[in-house]
């Protein structure tokens, strides 16, 4: 639970490494701020360790994963008539990856699924590697989808920051070993901790200071 | 939770084929001035920037650039009409981004609908 508190604190406060808080509204703040939810708990995902007997947390906290992360695609639908125009040609890239991205964790959440994914891969290895190869594509689309879009992250420090931040969890297995045991959360838990870094963003960007 | 998880995507789903049940204004890309391409109408008030410099926006006054309107030129310019978006997004976002950060009234940062909305107060 404290790895996934500290990544979901990090990740909120690379959005301000900036040194802005500038809002954009409740509305338009809560839809990125449930994208910067599902980015903290897909970096949280990512961490190599072999997880053995809380692969299920893993499995369980990946659908809260995918679940935040298409309210946060659906989120700005029911509130902003200009977005319409990402879903159809001529969307800039960002929002391309944006889409990308969601359907990677779609694809991966889906193949992954007990007992379904022994159907798909018959050997273990096979299964790793695919899994491993997809979330890592899925980081990319995701990471480049926040940077391209520029609204939180635009300055070089924050990008630098960033592909910092996304290198540590992603990478350095045998660093992640020392843990002694699989980092673990469950779905409440990272319910609970995107709540109120939701919330402290909310307030930090859109209260008057 | 798969069941939650399926809800949820069909619940999506029907919002964009549908749209949302309440009225939420939208916008259309268009091709404007006969530039041949199609993009998102802009809402750009005047007299909301009259603290601007208006060579912030119009260099052209100061390189002696003529020609049609400024989006015209720009859209049908192979020198700048690929960067179009970026650069006005950048543009006006820096702008704005600066001037609410110093605690002056800036104007939209990140809501897409605050600005692209058809013009009826340029």
């Amino acid at each position: 639970m404290i790895v996934l508190a500290v990544i979901v604190a990090l990740t909120f406060l690379l959005t301000f490494a900036g040194g802005s808080h500038v809002g954009a509204g409740w509305f338009w703040d809560t839809g990125n701020a449930l994208g910067f939810v599902a980015l903290a708990g897909l970096l949280f995902q990512m961490i190599p360790y072999a997880r053995g007997a809380t692969t299920r947390r893993h499995e369980i906290l990946g659908y809260w994963v995918l679940g935040v992360g298409m309210l946060h695609a659906f989120w700005f639908l029911l509130g902003d008539g200009a977005v319409w125009t990402y879903l159809r040609p001529g969307a800039p890239l960002a929002m391309w990856f944006g889409l990308a991205a969601l359907v990677v964790l779609a694809v991966l959440t889906a193949l992954a699924r007990m007992p379904d994914r022994m159907r798909v891969h018959r050997r273990f290895r096979t299964f790793r590697t695919v899994h491993r190869v997809l979330g890592f594509a899925l980081v990319a689309a995701a990471g480049l989808h926040v940077m391209l879009t520029g609204y939180y992250l635009g300055r070089w420090v924050q990008d630098v920051l960033f592909v910092l931040l996304v290198a540590a969890t992603c990478l350095g297995r045998s660093r992640w070993a020392r843990l002694g045991q699989a980092p673990i959360a469950s779905g409440q838990t990272f319910v609970a901790l995107g709540i109120a870094a939701t919330s402290a963003f909310l307030l930090l960007r859109n209260l008057p200071w | 939770m798969k069941w939650l998880l399926a809800a949820l995507f069909l619940a999506g789903a029907i919002l964009v084929i549908t749209g949302p049940p309440w009225p939420v204004p939208t916008a259309k890309r268009a091709v404007f001035s006969g530039s041949g391409r199609a993009i998102l109408p802009m809402t750009f008030i005047h007299n909301d920037h009259k603290g601007v410099s208006c060579t912030i926006c119009h260099h052209e006054f100061v390189d002696g650039t003529t020609g049609l309107s400024c989006i015209n030129c720009h859209l049908t310019d192979p020198k700048v009409s690929d960067i179009f978006e970026t650069q006005f997004h950048d543009l006006c976002r820096t702008c704005h981004m600066d001037e609410q950060a110093a605690g002056k009234p800036g104007g939209p940062t990140r809501h897409c609908a605050a600005c692209h909305l058809p013009d009826n107060q340029f």
